[in-house]
Parts: structure tokens; C-alpha cells; sequence
């Protein structure tokens, strides 16, 4: 068993721990959990590790059970670990409030806790998944647990919105799984590394089921409900982390085949930018701030859907993506978290106005959250380099994609700096100074520290040299 | 050596400015944390004293000479950290860190009772540092961080006073509207103005960098094949990416249609307008230009989509630098007046340079030099607009002999600022400038006197209302002095600042290398338009003010505040109101329609299994005879 495994199987063996402890030292637990596969995976990333790990054999037609590293997956790996890390330290002071409000003993955080770690850690298993179905086991289990969490804790008609969340991702999922099974018929095996084809139908199924997952445009309308809604730490892990996987599926499956993609190019790259245009429209008219960090989410999975189709730079353009609107969402979602905590429930932009003044710390986080998303001087900077080379490998100097795809990363920016005024900006409202707990403000900036270091040596040679290494056959 | 040297040039303003941050994070407004800000002004002294050393230190300074040094950042794409030591860069860096300096030390004063100084400080020095970077960086996607770090640092310093509840750091007139639209502009609404323009131009940037970075695999300029990108792409290819590239520089510059963020940058403390409007920001899209057309050389290369482009950026300069001088002279808010100006000089950069395409290197150096001269006299002029801010409390132009004699130092200042920037023989910018009427004056043969006439027309109206900020501030009006004391470290900072045009001036006349510029001062026709320009001076000062129409509109910009303000948002507006209407669409269809769908259908067939015979005989009756009509029509058919 190598390290990587070791790392991997801890934070499973402590999500069964979680519950006897106390709300502070599962708090620590849990973090500690998360950084030890953080550490590895990024240990992974600058050695440009590759491997494979048997877990066990299957017969056909599922195929072996084993577990894929390469810097693909430790890249995901690490962004899903560091955020989950951050996001559990955050967890104490948030939830706490949120039973103070909803008026449940702290007993309440035995449950939440392995539910928690339940949920990120099969999130992290699945990007190392090197079998169809084993990935499809822990995407469910995600499902599952995070449904719990919205339904148990969430805000508003919570029963309403948990269910609505519930069906959505199962319409995605059984569609995901009927394609996995058509491959597992025609091919006798389900593991990434003996799959030789994936036909038309399931590939359709699968890009059909992603579609909602991520989701593109018409299916979206599930997502503001869910992210809204759902308790901050778990929106802070929805959005940022669980979305976007469904980008590495469609990754992993394109590096099989990608005879789908290079067929209906034209039509899914025309479909990502509406999509992508449509949602940073929409966020200017959220007066909710969850809602409006859930429409960009929208906005930019339109980014990972159009990198797909853009050949190799697309590619590494999806995963760098994947890491910069990871980052850059996760704060964002906690700033609106620590906003609620510190004003007793606060989430219209009706009711800020020069929230700087108060919160200066969340401030600042924010915007480096929306620097992210909008690549100015953070790793975003390359997700829209690399998008936009792909861009001209693929389509040349066409004026009308070019302009189409410009205008998305415009909006981004737009929309970022519309919300940094709208909220932080203006004539302050006559609040008064809460006391943060260090807990709310210190995560976001461990994030953002990773956002802008990805830009410099030694990170950024790695991970860039990294993904080309295991896309460097893969034909445009 | 040399990478001890770069960290400590680029990281020095940083870290220098790094406890003040904090300390003002920690605990803001304690007198300890008040006294930091030296150390952030020290940071900028070490920068400066780096780049004195990189302008005396790598051999002898002339336009040949080029160091180049890289270290590894993406080896795998052909992309590395390149810093380049040449002609243009060595002075830029000397011009934009001694400025940053000094109005780094101005600010000490200026800005001592803020109540944010650990953001301004931190913004201040970051904006020096990617100015640097910008500056001496030979890769453009290591230039493009520092392209960022200008914008970012822009829109947080613009919006410095984001309360918005000081009515000294509006631009316009409170309270007014024309035509139903606000006329007047509040720091967080300025910030947001300048960012959201900038956005709009960095993004085709950014593509046309990677664009280049697929085609040539190289993004150091100096290195940049042009003429076999040119042709492998043809003339359309190169003019669009080219085009896009400049997008970037266009709108960071202010130039037509994209001037208003910059009228409403005023908003900022004036200390960040000086910074702004000088060295950095504004600066930086000329001086990228330059840089681009210094290397691309495109007097050599032969291709209809360069030339084309060159002939748009000359025009553009050109009106653009017309419209910034009418703007300024119907302005009467001190700071808008200067940001009009710098629009207009901004212009006349961009032409000059781009006049190299038909007459060599030589428009590039006139260029250049025209900026250096543009940016002491720029933070000179600003840095008095923000001390008389102080003492009168106003943002229009109000003053008077009183407060000349009040203030003998800003008055010194102002003369000799807009005596040497104005192109009076035989002062600073005259040279240049005559350097600037022959420049165009070659063109005859492209574009008659179009150019030459704009140029002179131009500079007549510059000289114009320079002597009208001189006249209305310091000459007419009843201000009288509520006596306010202070401000000697101000005073030290705008004198240092306007005695480097004199500097300048003896630059210009004791080095040979400007002996073209000096020679083309004596001709006969140069010193003609220096006379109508001295001319123009004098009648302005001694009649500052003219009631008219004409200068209402031009003090109002034109309008083109509504093209910012009325038709981009009215679009953006009405399409996120389409995209709204549609979501709720989408959403009661998906989660009322099809939910109440499933449950009417469940209902009605829960209703026939009711158990009753009676009921199930009727529905198989019926069944019956709908199968038996089909049954029947099919058979008259067939």
C-alpha cells in the first residue's frame, strides 16, 4: 500500500470517529484529515507522480476496482482536499450559529460532522477512482450525504429544496449510469484503463447526465434552489467542488474516446457560451448573495464546458478551471456565510451597502474571490490563458467565437466588480462592528494564498507540465 | 546579483507596505499605526535607487544596448520571467519610481488624517511595483500580471473613499442631472466605471497574447517574429490581433470611446490621480505601444493590415487628443480639467508613435520624451491641485492673488508646469514638441496637412486652458485665505517635482542625442506654432472665463458620459431583465408545471381504481368503440 492510499483511507476511518468527539476537536480532526491527502496530493503533483493501486479484482463486466494518480487527479485531488480542510475549520463557528438559530442542542454536530466528512471524502475518492462504477459509488454517496446535509440544515423550505436537489442529480445520475453499464456490456469492463470504446449512445447519456450536473443552460435552474438554500459550509463545498466534477467525468471519458466531442464540437461550444453568457447575465439581477455566487457558478462551468472542446489546451484549461473557480467560489461562499453569522441571517444585497466598514477582513477575501474569478493576477489568469490558446488552435482567428468568448470572460469581470460594490462599497448601513471569530475569516485566506501561488514557480511549472504530460497523446 | 537586485526592485514597495496593511487591519487608527506609512515610502526609495542603478549599470545608454535576463517559469511552454534592460525601459523605470517617490512622500502629508491608510498604502506601493513590472518585463504574459496589478490597484484607489459621503471626492456637480441621468459621480460608482471599462479592453488583450503564443510559441516582444506571423496569418489575421492587442492599451490610455473612467478617476484621493495620470496606468498603454512598434520595427515589414492599424491608432491619437484639449478647456473642476488634459497628451503619444510606421524609430524617441516631460509636469500640476483642495475646500477652480501669496511655492510651480509643458519656446516641451509638428509634417505625403493641423490646433488649445488653471486659481477671483498653515511636506514634493522639468530642459540642450529635436526647434515654422501657442497662453490668462454654449457642452465632456451611463447599462439592463423573465420561466416550468403534471395524472388514475364494476364496464365500452371508429376510418381509407 503506497502513501497516497494511506492518506486517502484517512480521512474515511475518521469520518466514523467524528461523532464521539466533541464539536472543537472533530473541528481539528477533521481539517487534519483533509490536509494529510492536500499534502500528498500536491507531494503527487510536483513530482508529476503517476501510478496505479489495485484494490480489488472484479470479473467482467465491471472490471478492476483500482485506484488512478496522475497529475489529473492529484490536481483535483488537491484543490477537493484543501477546500474541504478550510471549510471544516469554518464549520465550528457557522454551524454553531446555525443551531443557535434553529434552536438544536450542540449534540446536533455529531451528526453533522459525519455527514461532513462523509460527503467530502467521497468526493475526493471519486476524482482517484480508477473504475466507472466505483466513481458512480461515490458520486452517489455525495449525493446522498449532501442531500441530508440541505435537507437536515438548510435555510428556507428546506424539505422543499433538499428533494428538489435530490431528484435533479438523480435524473443526472441514472443517466450517467445507463451509459457506464452500455460500456460495461460492449467493452467487459468498467476500468479506466481497459475501456478501448464508448459509443455514440453512451456517450450521450453520460454528456445528457453531466449536462445537468454541471449544469448547462435549462437544466441550471436546480442549482440556485440547492446552493442557495443549503447551509454555507455545505454551499461551500456544493458549488465549488461538487459541480465541477462533473467536468473531470467528461474529462476522464474524453481521454478514452473523444470521438463525441470532435463530432458536435460546434454545437456544444455554441451551447457552453450561451449557457455561460446567459447565467453572468442573470447574476445581476440576484438580490439574494447566495443566490448570485450560485449563478456564477453557472457562469463559469460554462468556462469548463467550452474547454472541453478545445483540444489539448482546452483540456488543461478545464482542469485549472475546475481549481481556479474552486478556490475563488469557496471563499466567496464564505464570505456570505460569515456574512450571515455576523448579522444575524443577512443575505439580501438590499441590506448592504459598505459592508467594508464592518467586515474588512471578509472584504478583502471577497475580493480576491472575485480575482479569481475573473484572472486577475490569480490562477485564473492561466484557466482563461489556456482557454483562450485552445481557442485559436481549434478555431483560429474566427471573429465571432473570439468576440463570443471574450464577451464571457467580460461579464465575469463585470459582474465581480458590480458585486463588490453593490456589497462592500456605497455608504455603510448603520451596523455595528460584530466580533469575528478567527475561525470565519483565516480559512479564506489559506485558500487565496494557494490562488496566487499557483501563478509562480514552483507550483505553477509543475502543475502546467503535469497535465501535459498525461494529455501529451490525446489528438485535438 | 541581478536576482537580489529585481526582488528587492519589485518586492521592496511591497513589503515596505505590508505593515501599515496590517497594522491598520489589527488596529486601525492608533497614532503607532499612523507612523508606519514611512516605511512604505522608503520601500518606493529603495525601488528608486534599483532602478538608478539598472539606468547607470548595464553599459552605456543608447538605443542599441539591450540586457536581457530570464529566469524559468513555464519551460514547458517556452514561457519565462524575461526582464529587459534596454533604452526605453531603463528610463521609464527611473521616471515611474522617482514619481512614485515623491508623491509617495507628498502623501505622508496629504493623506496623514485618512481613515483608511492601510489599504491605501498597500494599493499605492502595489501600483508602483506592476508599474515596474509592466515597465521592465520583456514577456507579455509576465507583463500581463502587472497589466492586472495596474487595474486592480486603479479601481481600488478610485474608490479609495468608498463611503461616498464626502462631497469634496465627487466628480460633478451633486445633486445634477441632465436629461434624467445623474450627472455626477461618487468614488464607489467611479471605481466601478474604471474597472468595468478596463475589463472590457484587457480581456482581447489576453486573447491576442495567447493567440500569439499559439502561432509564434514565443511571447518575449523583443523576440516576437512579426513579419512571419504577418505572413503566415495575412493582413486580416494581423490586423486583428493586433487590434485586440491594443484594446488593452487603447482603453488603459483613455482613448475615444473609452475616456469617461478616466474623467471619473478623479474620485480618488490626489495623490492617486497624480500617480495615475503620470508614470503608471494611463502611462503604461502608451508605453506598451511604443514598446510594441520599437521591436515589431513595422517601417519594415510590408503588410496592409499593419499599415492599417497604424493609420487608425494615428487618427485616433489624434481626435482623441483634440477632444481631451476642448474637454479640459471647458472644465472647471480642477482635477477633471487635468484628467482631460492628460487624455489629450495620452493622444498625442499614440499618434507620434504610430507615425513611426511611415518615418522610422525616431517618432518613438519623440514620443517617449514627450511623455517623460508630460508625467513631471502632470504630477506637479496635481500635486498643487490637491494642496489647494486642502486649503480651500473645493474642487473647483476658486482663488486669486490671495492665494498665490498664500501659497508662493504652488504658484511657483504652477507657472513653471504649465509654462514647460505647454511647448513655449524656449522651455521643456517646446523642443519635443517641435520635434512632434515635424513628425507630422513628414506625413503630408500620406495625409496632407490633416495631422499637422490637428497637432497645432491641439496644442494652441492646451496652452490654452493650462493658463486658464493658472489664471483661475492663482490671478482672478476673491478667494480670501482662512489661514490653514501646514503643508511644507507638500510644498518640498511639488517643487522637487516641476524643478525636473528644468532638469529636463538642460537634458534636452546639453546631450547631443537630442540634437534632431533642437534642430528642428529653430526652424522657422516651429517656432511660428510656438508663437501662436504663447500666444493663446497669454489671452487666456488675462481672460480665463467665457460664458458659452459651446463651452457648457464641452465642460460636460460632450455627453458621452451617457454612452457609459445610458446606453452600455440600458442594454446590459434590459438583457439581464430578459435573462430574469426567462429563469422564472424555466423554473415554474420545471418545478410547478411538471411536479403538478405527475401529481394530476397519479390523481386521475388513482380515481379509476375506485373499485366499482360499474365504472370499469363504461371505460371498456368506451374503448371499445373509440378502437372500433379507428378501426372503421382506417378500412374507409385503405
Amino acid at each position: 500500500m503506497s502513501a497516497f492510499l494511506y492518506a486517502l483511507l484517512f480521512p474515511l476511518i475518521v469520518t466514523f470517529i467524528l461523532p464521539v468527539l466533541r464539536p472543537r476537536s472533530s473541528t481539528f480532526l477533521s481539517a487534519l484529515s483533509f490536509l494529510i491527502p492536500a499534502t500528498t496530493a500536491l507531494y503527487g503533483l510536483l513530482t508529476a507522480h503517476r501510478g496505479e493501486e489495485l484494490l480489488i479484482n472484479v470479473s467482467a463486466p465491471i472490471g478492476d476496482f483500482y485506484l488512478l494518480y496522475d497529475p489529473i487527479s492529484h490536481a483535483f485531488g488537491f484543490t477537493i482536499s484543501l477546500v474541504s480542510a478550510m471549510v471544516a475549520l469554518y464549520s465550528l463557528p457557522y454551524m454553531r450559529h446555525r443551531f443557535e438559530e434553529m434552536d438544536v442542542g450542540e449534540s446536533e454536530f455529531r451528526k453533522y460532522w459525519f455527514l461532513y466528512n462523509l460527503y467530502a471524502v467521497s468526493m475526493l475518492w471519486l476524482v482517484y477512482s480508477g473504475n466507472l462504477i466505483l466513481l458512480y459509488i461515490f458520486l452517489e454517496i455525495s449525493l446522498l450525504a449532501s442531500f441530508m446535509l440541505i435537507y437536515l440544515y438548510g435555510y428556507g423550505n428546506r424539505q422543499w429544496v433538499g428533494i428538489l436537489y435530490f431528484v435533479w442529480t438523480h435524473i443526472a445520475g441514472v443517466l450517467a449510469l445507463t451509459g457506464f453499464l452500455i460500456i460495461a456490456l460492449s467493452n467487459q469492463t468498467l476500468a479506466l484503463n481497459e475501456i478501448r470504446v464508448i459509443g455514440f449512445l453512451p456517450w450521450l447519456l453520460i454528456f445528457l447526465g453531466m449536462i445537468v450536473k454541471l449544469p448547462g443552460l435549462g437544466p441550471h435552474i436546480w442549482l440556485p434552489w440547492a446552493h442557495a438554500e443549503a447551509p454555507t459550509p455545505v454551499s461551500a463545498l456544493l458549488s465549488p467542488l461538487t459541480v465541477g466534477l462533473a467536468g473531470y467525468i467528461l474529462l476522464r471519458i474524453y481521454l478514452i474516446d473523444s470521438s463525441f466531442i470532435a463530432q458536435f464540437r460546434d454545437i456544444i461550444v455554441g451551447y457552453a457560451i450561451i449557457s455561460s453568457i446567459y447565467a453572468g447575465l442573470s447574476v445581476f439581477r440576484q438580490r439574494d448573495y447566495k443566490r448570485l455566487l450560485a449563478y456564477s457558478t453557472v457562469s463559469q462551468m460554462g468556462y469548463v464546458l467550452i474547454a472541453l472542446c478545445l483540444g489539448t489546451y482546452g483540456l488543461m484549461g478545464l482542469v485549472i478551471q475546475y481549481m481556479s473557480h474552486a478556490f475563488g467560489k469557496a471563499i466567496l461562499f464564505m464570505t456570505a456565510g460569515a456574512i450571515i453569522t455576523a448579522f444575524h441571517g443577512l443575505r439580501s444585497l438590499d441590506k448592504m451597502k459598505g459592508m467594508h466598514e464592518f467586515v474588512p477582513t471578509i472584504s478583502n477575501a471577497a475580493l480576491i474571490g472575485f480575482m479569481t474569478l475573473s484572472g486577475i493576477i490569480t490562477i485564473g489568469m492561466f484557466a482563461e490563458f489556456l482557454i483562450l490558446t485552445g481557442l485559436t488552435q481549434i478555431y483560429g482567428l474566427n471573429l465571432e467565437i473570439v468576440s463570443l468568448v471574450v464577451l464571457v470572460f467580460v461579464i465575469s469581470g463585470l459582474y465581480s466588480f458590480y458585486t463588490m460594490r453593490e456589497i462592500y462599497y456605497g455608504t455603510p448601513m448603520g451596523y455595528e462592528k460584530p466580533k469575528l471569530s478567527r475561525l470565519l475569516d483565516l480559512p479564506l485566506y489559506a485558500i487565496a494564498f494557494f490562488s496566487v501561488a499557483f501563478i509562480f514557480p514552483p507550483l505553477a511549472p509543475a502543475l502546467l507540465d503535469g497535465i501535459k504530460l498525461v494529455l501529451g497523446g490525446v489528438a485535438p | 546579483m541581478i536576482e537580489l537586485l529585481l526582488a528587492v526592485l519589485f518586492l521592496s514597495p511591497i513589503l515596505g507596505s505590508l505593515p501599515v496593511a496590517f497594522a491598520w487591519l489589527l488596529e486601525p487608527k492608533r497614532d503607532w499605526s499612523r507612523r508606519l506609512p514611512i516605511l512604505a515610502v522608503l520601500g518606493l526609495f529603495v525601488s528608486f535607487l534599483c532602478t538608478l542603478y539598472i539606468l547607470f549599470n548595464f553599459g552605456e545608454l543608447n538605443l542599441e544596448e539591450v540586457h536581457k535576463f530570464s529566469f524559468d517559469w513555464l519551460p514547458g511552454f517556452n514561457i519565462s520571467f524575461t526582464f529587459i534592460f534596454d533604452y526605453l525601459s531603463r528610463i521609464m523605470g527611473v521616471l515611474t519610481a522617482l514619481i512614485a517617490f515623491l508623491i509617495g512622500v507628498y502623501g505622508l502629508e496629504y493623506m496623514k488624517h485618512d481613515y483608511r491608510l492601510g489599504w491605501y498604502w498597500f494599493f499605492f506601493n502595489l501600483f508602483t511595483a506592476s508599474m515596474l513590472l509592466v515597465v521592465y518585463s520583456d514577456n507579455l504574459l509576465m507583463l500581463l500580471i502587472g497589466w492586472e496589478g495596474l487595474g486592480l490597484a486603479s479601481w481600488a484607489l478610485i474608490g479609495h473613499w468608498f463611503r461616498d459621503d464626502d462631497e469634496l471626492s465627487f466628480v460633478g456637480i451633486v445633486g445634477r442631472k441632465i436629461a434624467g441621468l445623474n450627472y455626477f459621480w461618487s468614488p464607489s460608482l467611479g471605481a466601478w466605471r474604471a474597472i468595468s471599462t478596463i475589463r472590457v479592453g484587457d480581456m482581447p488583450m489576453f486573447f491576442a497574447i495567447a493567440a500569439i503564443f499559439f502561432l509564434v510559441r514565443n511571447l518575449n516582444i523583443s523576440e516576437i517574429p512579426w513579419s512571419e506571423l504577418a505572413e503566415k496569418i495575412g493582413a486580416a489575421g494581423i490586423f486583428l490581433i493586433l487590434l485586440a492587442f491594443l484594446l488593452g492599451p487603447f482603453t488603459k490610455s483613455a482613448q475615444l470611446p473609452f475616456s469617461e473612467w478616466l474623467m471619473t478617476a478623479m474620485t480618488g484621493p490626489t495623490t492617486v490621480s497624480a500617480l495615475l495620470h503620470s508614470a503608471t496606468m494611463v502611462a503604461a498603454g502608451t508605453y506598451i505601444f511604443m514598446r510594441l512598434t520599437w521591436y515589431m520595427k513595422p517601417w519594415t515589414i510590408h503588410s496592409v493590415g499593419i499599415e492599417v492599424l497604424y493609420v487608425l491608432v494615428l487618427f485616433l491619437g489624434l481626435i482623441s487628443a483634440l477632444y481631451g484639449a476642448s474637454v479640459a478647456l471647458g472644465c472647471r473642476e480642477r482635477k477633471v480639467l487635468l484628467a482631460a488634459s492628460t487624455m489629450s497628451s495620452l493622444g498625442l503619444m499614440f499618434a507620434t508613435a504610430s507615425a513611426g510606421f511611415w518615418v522610422g524609430q525616431i517618432a518613438i524617441l519623440v514620443a517617449f520624451w514627450y511623455l517623460v516631460t508630460h508625467a513631471f509636469a502632470k504630477a506637479t500640476l496635481f500635486l498643487v491641485a490637491g494642496h489647494l483642495i486642502h486649503e480651500t475646500h473645493d474642487r473647483f477652480c476658486v482663488g486669486g492673488r490671495e492665494l498665490a501669496k498664500h501659497l508662493k511655492l504652488a504658484f511657483a510651480a504652477t507657472i513653471i508646469a504649465t509654462l514647460c509643458l505647454s511647448g513655449i519656446p524656449p522651455l521643456t516641451a517646446y523642443w519635443v514638441k517641435s520635434a512632434m509638428d515635424g513628425i507630422m509634417h513628414s506625413l503630408e505625403h500620406e495625409f496632407g496637412f490633416i495631422p499637422l493641423s490637428l497637432l497645432v490646433l491641439t496644442s494652441a488649445v492646451y496652452s490654452a486652458f493650462l493658463a486658464k488653471f493658472l489664471s483661475l486659481n492663482f490671478l482672478k477671483g476673491e478667494y480670501h485665505v482662512k489661514s490653514h498653515g501646514g503643508g511644507r511636506l507638500m510644498g518640498i514634493a511639488y517643487t522637487a517635482m516641476g524643478s525636473m522639468l528644468l532638469l529636463l530642459l538642460f537634458v534636452y540642450l546639453y546631450f547631443p542625442e537630442f540634437l534632431e529635436f533642437v534642430a528642428e526647434g529653430f526652424l522657422p515654422s516651429s517656432l511660428a506654432v510656438g508663437l501662436v501657442v504663447l500666444l493663446t497662453y497669454l489671452l487666456t490668462l488675462s481672460k480665463p472665463t467665457l460664458e458659452s454654449p459651446i463651452g457648457k457642452a464641452l465642460g460636460d465632456r460632450l455627453y458621452l458620459a451617457f454612452l457609459n451611463d445610458y446606453v452600455v447599462s440600458k442594454i446590459g439592463w434590459s438583457l439581464a431583465r430578459l435573462v430574469d423573465y426567462a429563469n422564472k420561466a424555466i423554473d415554474i416550468f420545471c418545478h410547478k408545471a411538471v411536479p403538478k403534471a405527475f401529481e394530476m395524472s397519479s390523481k386521475g388514475i388513482r380515481r379509476v381504481q375506485s373499485g366499482s364494476i360499474e365504472l370499469y364496464l363504461r371505460i371498456s365500452v368506451a374503448v371499445l368503440l373509440v378502437l372500433l371508429t379507428v378501426a372503421i376510418a382506417l378500412g374507409v381509407i385503405m
